[in-house]
């Protein structure tokens, strides 16, 4: 098992360097002068000029990247082009942020997710199934921008329960975190209900009914556990969906997370921002991979690491 | 007769109970509390000379003061200057300075300091975007304690309205020293309030400064938070999570009326929108197309649906608050005119006139739609035009090449004539030694007559004579029709009536320099 952390530990390092290499090319490709952007519209060619050089981006494309490079293994992410400020810091003073409103939001998917599919497939076909699957297919068809500004209106200004934007105690983590787990909870509720379907209908449940078992111990004991492994790739893939796709969120709820920090980077062409956040963004990514990897052998004996 | 002199009587005297009636519950301000600002984005850096955008200026502002104040009525009044005089020659300018001031971290603002904030911001390797505000400048001399002096290369007149910019705020040089780069993040100015903490993407939270050498402010804190998305921000005023929320899109304006809890309201910018010609390429070469162009759109229309009345139709470059406008002229809707002008340059139903019409989106005040709306109205008079959406920094980079290599037809842009005066709004546009990427003249607009009017406006120190020169300017220029003149914007604001003597200044400001919260 730790051999296989290991590898797969090292299996990662060429592809966040590949991350870095894309990102790094990426930027550099889009139209748009960076230096241009920072100067703003009125100062002259010569001002322009200068921050270029201050930039470095007169030097060769190889020679930046090699530079940029270097810096990241030293832990240097540069500074910020536009506010001059150390980039770790910025990212590092993001990233808890969003780390908090994904975590909430995947608890929330979670929970009403799993809930909701099992609910449908203990009784599949009935009305509590139909009615749970349609809000689910809402849930998954609502645009963010569009249903975390309808939460904001109905209790923030009509009643008044919870604040509209901005961070603080959990109070600001609620309307937030409902509206990102929101399509995840959907995706997770049909990935239930067919798994919990698929197994209620296998020969080991016909043999604990048929022996006698109450049916709540059936489906808690037997059914419930078998039910939940593609239930844990489903959550592990949204995970890393969370954390990205939480860019929408943050934005209306004016969450300072690592999404904001990251569209604010590409919009104001501030290349040390875009190029850390995506690499911080990526690395979570494989290590909720990872994660999921291993936890897939703790709840299934059947599968073995070597 | 005496029945109509009754009736001018009761007139008047209806029209006193009124003013009185309107006049009447002064409220004294009180003291305390905390003020919150919701604005689109944040600040980009808090180190004035750096500062390129008005959200980041606004914050500033509370806190770094410049020799002079543009006041929101378009007065330049002194603020850590007490006066000046400039000699006959106009070449040397001698700058008194307020005594007793400390910045917020207890360094006295003297004259060394003046000379140490001026002489930065000149150096060329400080790269300070808004250089050219006071580039005119070969040396800055210490006199006494309290006086500067300054020596100009030729007389330059806009260099006082130059001197209320933000960018020439007057900063710690103790701080600005010990911080570096780092001091971008935590300001230290003389204003009004302290800077307290600068949460990114967050907020900025600053306090009163009890220090301070003018009347000091009401407000215990002020908070600028960022809220980007348009209708949270509007719901977070809703809620009262903020007490002012800058860029209501106006098409909300309708449904907020009827609001309880606060007031929306509508001022004046000092922004001109526009949609540049390069007059150097066909087909806009020839003047009779742009004028048509100029015929061929009904800006009324496009101020009323577009932003539900809230701009100006523009009768002149720039904006009536401008130290140096007059009213001009309109191009009036006349779709026969256009038809006409267009016949004459050899274009017809048969064979329309077609062009590319390049523009931002978002950036302005609904500037897609407007492009579109252009687009329409014009198709009628027989003009096809093809809109090209484009990404901010990819339009500023597409209309910022030079002459040869830039074949950009047509394209819309904004100009904020923040200084208050004239040259600010008219050189840098339509100067010819300003084409891009020197200056903002993207029409490549070159007119000898212009350019000498707009370099006597610069030398002249006489405000009445410059007025003159500058109208004339400004008739040569909109008679050349460069530009298809549209519209000054307004800025649309959301105040919470307990917030008292909040402040939009037209330069796209909010300020709350004596501001309150009523209880």
């Amino acid at each position: 098992m730790w051999a296989y952390i290991v590898k797969r530990l090292l299996l990662s390092i060429p592809v966040i360097f590949g991350v870095a290499f894309m990102v790094f090319a990426m930027v550099r490709i889009v139209p748009g002068d960076p230096a241009r952007i920072i100067a703003g519209e009125a100062a002259t060619q010569e001002i322009v000029d200068g921050i270029r050089k201050d930039m470095g981006l007169d030097r060769p494309l190889l020679r930046q990247f090699a530079t940029f490079i270097g810096n990241v293994l030293r832990g240097d992410f540069g500074r910020s082009v536009r506010s001059k400020a150390p980039v770790a810091g910025e990212v590092a003073a993001r990233l808890p942020n969003t780390i908090r409103l994904a975590t909430a939001g995947l608890c929330v998917a979670i929970v009403v997710g799993v809930s909701a599919g099992i609910i449908s497939a203990i009784r599949p076909y009935s009305w509590m199934d139909t009615v749970v699957m349609l809000v689910a297919l809402a849930g998954l068809s609502m645009p963010v921008f569009w249903s975390g500004l309808m939460l904001i209106l109905i209790f923030a200004v009509w009643l008044g329960w919870l604040p509209a934007v901005g961070t603080g105690g959990m109070a600001h983590l609620v309307l937030p975190a409902i509206t990102l787990g929101m399509s995840t909870a959907a995706i997770i509720a049909r990935m239930s209900r067919s798994s919990m379907l698929e197994v209620l209908r296998s020969d080991y449940i016909r043999t604990a009914r048929a022996k006698g078992l109450a049916e709540a111990a059936v489906v808690n004991r037997h059914a419930f556990r078998n039910a939940l492994i593609p239930v844990i790739t489903v959550v592990g893939l949204q995970m890393g969906t969370l954390l990205s796709g939480a860019v929408l969120t943050e934005t209306v709820f004016a969450w300072p997370g690592i999404g904001r920090l990251l569209v604010e980077g590409i919009l104001a062409r501030d290349y040390p921002i875009v190029q850390a956040s995506v690499l911080v963004v990526a690395m979570a990514f494989v290590m909720v991979n990872l994660m999921v990897d291993v936890l897939y052998a703790v709840v299934d004996p059947r599968i073995h690491y070597d | 007769m005496r029945r109509v002199l009754a009736l001018i009587a009761a007139i008047a005297l209806a029209g006193a109970l009124v003013i009185s009636a309107a006049a009447a519950p002064a409220v004294t301000p009180t003291r305390g509390g905390t003020l919150i600002v919701g604005s689109g984005v944040d600040a980009v850096t808090l180190d004035a000379p750096m500062i390129t955008d008005s959200p980041s200026a606004t914050v500033s502002e509370h806190m770094v003061e410049s020799l002079y104040r543009l006041t929101p009525e378009g007065k330049i009044v002194p603020m850590l200057a007490l006066g000046h005089t400039v000699s006959p020659d106009g070449r040397t300018w001698t700058v008194r300075l307020r005594t007793g001031v400390r910045f917020h971290d207890g360094t006295p603002f003297d004259a060394e300091a003046a000379k140490f904030n001026l002489d930065r911001m000149l150096d060329p390797a400080t790269r300070a975007p808004f250089r050219f505000l006071i580039s005119r400048v070969t040396s800055v001399t210490v006199v006494d304690s309290s006086t500067i002096r300054l020596v100009t290369d030729a007389p330059f007149a806009p260099l006082l309205a130059h001197f209320t910019h933000s960018s020439v705020g007057m900063q710690s040089p103790t701080a600005v020293r010990r911080l570096g780069a780092d001091y971008a993040r935590q300001p230290v100015g003389t204003g009004a309030f302290k800077f307290k903490e600068w949460v990114r993407g967050d907020r900025v939270v600053m306090t009163r400064n009890d220090d301070f050498w003018g009347e000091k402010a009401f407000l215990d804190e002020v908070q600028f938070r960022v809220i980007p998305d348009d209708g949270a921000r509007v719901a977070a005023l809703e809620a009262g999570t903020i007490h002012v929320a800058v860029r209501i899109p106006p098409r909300e304006i309708e449904r907020l009326k009827g609001a309880r809890d606060f007031t929306v309201s509508v001022d004046d910018s000092l922004r001109t929108i526009y949609v540049g010609f390069n007059v150097t390429r066909p087909p806009f070469n020839d003047g009779r197309l742009r004028r048509a162009l100029n015929h061929a759109v009904n800006k009324r229309a496009i101020v009323n649906s577009a932003l539900y009345g809230t701009a100006r139709v523009s009768d002149a470059p720039i904006v009536p608050a401008v130290e140096g406008y007059s009213k001009i002229m309109t191009y009036e809707w006349d779709l026969e005119r256009a038809e006409a002008l267009l016949r004459e340059a050899g274009y017809s139903r048969a064979r329309p006139l077609r062009a590319v019409f390049h523009h931002p989106s978002g950036r302005y005040i609904r500037d897609a739609e407007i492009a579109a709306s252009i687009q329409g109205l014009v198709r009628r008079a027989g003009i096809e035009l093809e809109l090209r959406t484009m990404e901010w920094g990819a339009y500023l980079a597409l209309t910022n090449r030079p002459q040869p290599e830039n074949d950009v037809q047509m394209y819309m842009l904004g100009w904020g004539t923040v200084t208050g005066d004239a040259d600010y709004g008219l050189y840098a546009l339509f100067h010819s030694s300003q084409w891009v990427p020197t200056g903002s003249n993207r029409s490549f607009y070159k007119n000898e007559r212009v350019d000498s009017l707009l370099d006597r406006g610069r030398t002249t120190t006489v405000q009445a004579d410059r007025n003159k020169i500058y109208a004339e300017a400004m008739r040569v220029i909109m008679d050349d029709a460069p530009w298809l003149f549209l519209h000054s914007e307004s800025q649309v604001t959301g105040i919470r009536h307990v917030a008292q003597g909040v402040v939009v200044h037209p330069a796209e400001r909010i300020e709350l320099f004596k501001a309150w919260i009523r209880r």
